[in-house]
């Protein structure tokens, strides 16, 4: 009797293990999207990456002509500021450590002074509709220090990073930390508004999880609110695939047009502070 | 107003006018053993055919026409013994009875469910009742037993996921549930995050649901009122119940203050996980690496006192608190997450003559949350609450033999604060602030009146009016309410009825699963109030003496229903009504179907529901057009059945079916570089319209075996509880797994999948119950 309970037991807890097991799905019907991703940083040409959706279930992406097959080429691409424009021209090119892909590259510089409108303008080929989007120049936004903190019960470190925000108007933020390397996936990334601050100082911290020998690299972006609902619509959208505790979000996309696209057209401005973690 | 005033007068007038010489009897009836007064209890003089129920504090009126100088009274209760007495013949009769139980070896008797004769011919539709017994009869997860998941094997009534206690009637959201323990208004009725409900069964005497032809004394919310009454307390003798599962264990106790006169019962519930893990935690305190395991517990406390004055006062106090407590500590945070609610209600019973009783009650209900993280130099609180005071006067008047009136005021002052978050460091010098806050009130009148219009058709038609305050906003309300009861014969009867309802206070919730977070706002100049109509068409047929057929049919419309905008931010957002959007709504079901039978060897109930669910208009949402909520499921089948085998063994089984709720599924991904130093991400899914997926059907079975002995005075039984039986892998979400590999210019998608995810496996439980 006592094996018979112990089998039975035992079938039991083995057959509840499994939790999780893969289904077909016939999803809705899905029409590509071109995606567009301009970032504007002061001192660089204007670059832009153009790609492409794809519906979830398509194999584009399962061999390693991947990045060929997403790009988006041929489109004629302008951005127009303070009277001038500038027409991209359709060309790969990257950047290393960290990688970076751009199919459409300016010859002007982009200007670091606030305030000024950016148009964008993009016509797809082949009649695929046309894509437009506007951004300003957002000001320079320093990190005051960086502070190094000691716990109190080993040697784990925090940091604390500080900023001075201008509490009459409403600004946006992203914030990310690396350790060691930009390479590396950043220890923390998010966004954050000053809507709920009282007072004009501003801090970002790490836990105590930083180690003597560590090099703290923090990056302070100042970002518009488009950039920002984009981003946050981005998390969502990782997010709530995994979590059946979130609402799902589209993309909250600043970009327009015929073509219905998606994607973000804003400007970068951003503060960079390394900080080795030492006694 | 102005219809509120001729209408008053036309009841008036009409009752009036109808009235006669007649004999009234009025009085309470009881439970013999305990006191308890009994809710729905029959009394009918058979010779006169006339009869009616006891109220919702056990006191009865009945006006006869009498040609006598006596004649007989029947009282009668599902699983009570009949009772017969003879009455002399006088203007006004004062007759308190106390109905025996058949009862069981544990004397688990039903104290609940109104006779199926009274149920075929009254006016009464769309609603569930439950008992006692079948909240500790049926299968349970982890052995809790539970309340609201008994209530979704109602027809017209799903749970929106598997596991939750979400309650979704007829079409309705969550939120628009009228969740009253002994009138206090319950904002979340859920613990550990829906899993399980609020309501310790044991101290539950009575539930009743409505889902449609809500009686005018009910508004506030637009799908439905369940109304839970708390036991008063046996007023006879000390006694006890109690039971350890391995989840939670629970002790009642409950007795006399003045054998007779007066009693009190206290009932308390903890789970116990908590035990285990702070124990582990401790063991491994000196492990370096170790990362603490959260605790987590909830309780619940529920008491109650009850005092008789005189036959005609009755004083009932009585409360209820419950939390839920999460905590998290390690060497960078002291984490605490708390939320529960608080209710309190006084209520007066006062009996003025045979014909006119009166109910006044003052409730205090109090939902809230508290989030607080507190680490070196730092700390972090936000939290939110809604809070009720609420005081009304109920009227229950029997005109005369074919008029049975109610009437009252209601006036509630509500405080909202949403979102108060502060936190900063310690030294002042950093400050973050939010939050909102806002009161209102609602004052509101209401009349009915239940009119024989004829001995086989019944009308009860009635008002409420009210007036919401949110200064300098105000909207007034008129819900008219109106049921007809037709009997054929004595076995068959044809009912309809129509409800407007109104609400004033809206649940912020996402289309996700409900977290108690989720916030409630009042009614504001760009928040509406909710307006719901509801007309159902129906027939109950009796086979035999014990086997009730219902089939209704319903059609119901919201109004200025509100949702979350994709993407909504509600955290510290001073401008939380910029991520509402607007729209209506709409369902309806041509077959709801219930066979139920309540006494016998066999006891249970088959319920069927065929329905549509839409919501549509919302600009923000699907570009305005029509989707389907969640758990818009379209059939559903639950098959209930308890069979007493003998004194000492019960069986019970419940097979659940639907066809599958909603999901909401990205339909494309895209490729994001982003900016310097954050890597490529390689899949973000891009999501389509609002619930755009079918999931696959949900079926379940649960099996409960109970074996009842005795132990000197010691009633007990051991509950061994099988949930999902075949271990049937049920759906509860779905999500899209895409693989990748590489780096750089390298990085690729590997795989792309589609991975569904089960809650609950098949999951035995035992648990001892004692009552002495």
């Amino acid at each position: 009797m006592k094996n018979y309970i112990f089998f039975a037991l035992s079938f039991i807890g083995l057959s509840a293990c499994n939790l999780s097991k893969e289904v077909e799905l016939d999803l809705p019907e899905y029409t590509d999207q071109p995606v567009v991703e301009c970032y504007l940083q002061p001192g660089k040409h204007f670059r832009l990456l153009l790609t492409h959706s794809s519906a979830y279930f398509e194999p584009l992406g399962l061999d390693s002509s991947f990045v060929q097959k997403t790009l988006l080429q041929g489109a004629t691409v302008t951005i127009t500021y303070s009277g001038q424009t500038d027409t991209l021209y359709n060309n790969n090119s990257f950047e290393l450590s960290p990688f970076k892909l751009y199919n459409y590259t300016g010859h002007n510089i982009v200007s670091d002074t606030p305030g000024i409108e950016y148009q964008l303008k993009i016509i797809l080929p082949n009649g695929g509709g046309d894509i437009s989007a506007k951004t300003k120049m957002l000001s320079f936004q320093p990190i005051d220090s960086v502070v190094i903190q000691w716990n109190l019960i080993d040697t784990s470190a925090r940091a604390l990073t500080y900023i001075t925000d201008d509490l009459k108007t409403t600004d946006f933020f992203r914030r990310t930390l690396n350790i060691n390397s930009l390479d590396s996936v950043p220890e923390q990334d998010f966004v954050w508004t000053d809507r709920v601050s009282t007072t004009s100082l501003i801090v970002f911290g790490t836990g105590f999880d930083l180690w003597t020998g560590n090099k703290v690299i923090n990056t302070v972006y100042h970002i518009d609110q488009d950039y920002y609902d984009y981003l946050e619509s981005v998390q969502l959208a990782i997010l709530a695939n995994l979590n059946p505790f979130a609402q799902p979000s589209g993309i909250k996309s600043n970009v327009s047009g015929s073509a219905n696209p998606a994607g973000i057209f804003t400007c970068l401005v951003f503060d960079r502070d390394s900080t080795l973690v030492k006694m | 107003m102005k219809n509120f005033s001729t209408l008053s007068a036309l009841l008036l007038f009409v009752g009036l006018l109808k009235a006669q010489t007649t004999v009234t009897i009025s009085g309470v009836i009881k439970d013999a053993q305990n006191g308890e007064t009994l809710i729905g209890a029959t009394v009918e003089a058979p010779r006169y055919k006339k009869g009616n129920v006891s109220n919702e504090y056990g006191f009865y009126s009945l006006s006869i026409p009498v040609s006598r100088d006596s004649f007989e009274i029947r009282f009668s209760y599902i699983g009570y013994q009949p009772l017969r007495r003879k009455v002399k013949a006088s203007s006004a009769v004062r007759l308190d009875v106390e109905l025996k139980p058949k009862g069981t070896l544990l004397n688990e008797v039903e104290i609940k469910a109104s006779s199926y004769t009274e149920k075929v011919h009254s006016t009464e539709m769309s609603v569930s009742t439950l008992s006692a017994r079948e909240i500790k009869a049926l299968p349970t997860l982890l052995g809790e037993t539970d309340i609201i998941k008994i209530l979704q094997l109602k027809p017209g009534i799903s749970s929106g996921s598997e596991g939750s206690s979400g309650l979704y009637v007829r079409g309705g959201n969550s939120d628009q549930n009228l969740i009253i323990l002994d009138e206090a208004i319950v904002y979340n009725a859920n613990h550990l995050f829906g899993f399980f409900s609020t309501f310790n069964s044991d101290a539950v005497k009575d539930v009743k649901v409505y889902k449609g032809g809500f009686p005018a004394q009910y508004g506030g919310r637009l799908s439905s009122v369940i109304d839970v009454r708390m036991k008063e307390g046996n007023n006879q003798r000390f006694s006890g119940s109690g039971g350890v599962g391995i989840v939670a264990s629970r002790l009642m106790l409950e007795g006399p203050i003045k054998k007779g006169k007066s009693s009190f019962i206290i009932s308390g519930r903890r789970t116990y996980v908590d035990l285990i893990t702070r124990q582990i935690n401790k063991n491994n305190a000196d492990v370096r690496e170790y990362n603490p395991i959260p605790n987590y517990y909830f309780y619940d406390l529920n008491t109650k006192l009850n005092f008789t004055f005189s036959d005609k006062d009755r004083l009932y106090l009585s409360g209820y608190f419950g939390r839920d407590v999460f905590k998290y500590k390690d060497k960078q945070f002291n984490f605490l997450f708390d939320w529960g609610n608080t209710t309190g209600s006084a209520r007066w019973n006062h009996v003025f003559g045979p014909r006119l009783f009166l109910n006044t009650t003052a409730t205090f209900s109090n939902y809230q949350y508290k989030v607080q993280n507190i680490f070196q130099g730092f700390s972090l609180r936000l939290g939110s609450f809604v809070k009720d005071v609420n005081v009304k006067a109920d009227f229950y008047y029997q005109v005369n033999n074919t008029h049975t009136m109610r009437f009252g005021a209601n006036f509630t002052k509500h405080q909202f604060v949403l979102g108060r978050l502060k936190a900063g460091s310690n030294d002042g010098k950093i400050r973050f602030e939010a939050g909102q806050t806002f009161g209102g009130s609602e004052r509101c009148l209401y009349i009915s009146d239940e009119w024989a219009l004829r001995r086989n058709l019944k009308i009860n038609y009635g008002a409420r009016v009210s007036l919401w305050q949110n200064e300098p906003v105000y909207f007034r309300s008129f819900e008219p309410r109106l049921a007809a009861n037709f009997s054929i014969n004595d076995r068959w009867s044809l009912k309809t009825s129509y409800a407007r309802m109104v609400q004033n206070v809206h649940l912020l919730a996402s289309s996700g699963l409900s977290l108690p977070t989720d916030i409630w706002y009042p009614s504001t100049h760009i928040v509406r109030p909710e307006k719901s109509d509801q007309i159902a068409l129906g027939t109950s047929y009796l086979f035999g003496k014990n086997v009730l057929l219902t089939w209704e049919a319903w059609y119901k419309r919201l109004k200025n229903s509100v949702d979350l905008i994709d993407g909504a931010e509600l955290y510290g957002n001073p401008n939380l009504e910029g991520q509402l959007t607007f729209g209506h709504g709409f369902a309806y079901s041509p077959l709801e179907l219930e066979i139920e039978k309540k006494e016998g060897k066999l006891t249970g109930w088959i319920a069927y529901t065929l329905s549509w669910v839409k919501r549509g208009g919302f600009p923000d949402i699907n570009r305005g057009t029509n989707f389907s909520p969640r758990y818009d499921t379209r059939n559903n089948l639950n098959i209930v059945g308890i069979y007493e085998i003998n004194k000492r063994w019960q069986l019970t089984a419940t097979w659940v079916y639907n066809s599958g709720s909603v999901g909401w599924l990205p339909i494309g991904r895209m490729t994001i570089q982003d900016v310097a130093g954050a890597p490529i991400k390689l899949v973000v899914p891009v999501y389509g319209d609002r619930n755009n997926y079918r999931m696959p059907a949900y079926m379940r079975g649960d099996l409960s075996l109970i074996f009842r002995f005795k132990i000197k005075r010691l009633e007990n039984d051991f509950t061994l509880g099988v949930y999902n039986v075949t271990n049937r892998r049920n759906p509860y979400f779905i999500y899209l797994n895409a693989e990748t590999e590489g780096s750089g210019a390298d990085l690729t998608v590997k795989s792309i999948k589609a991975k569904q995810v089960t809650l609950f496996p098949i999951l035995p439980s035992i648990t001892w119950n004692f009552k002495f």
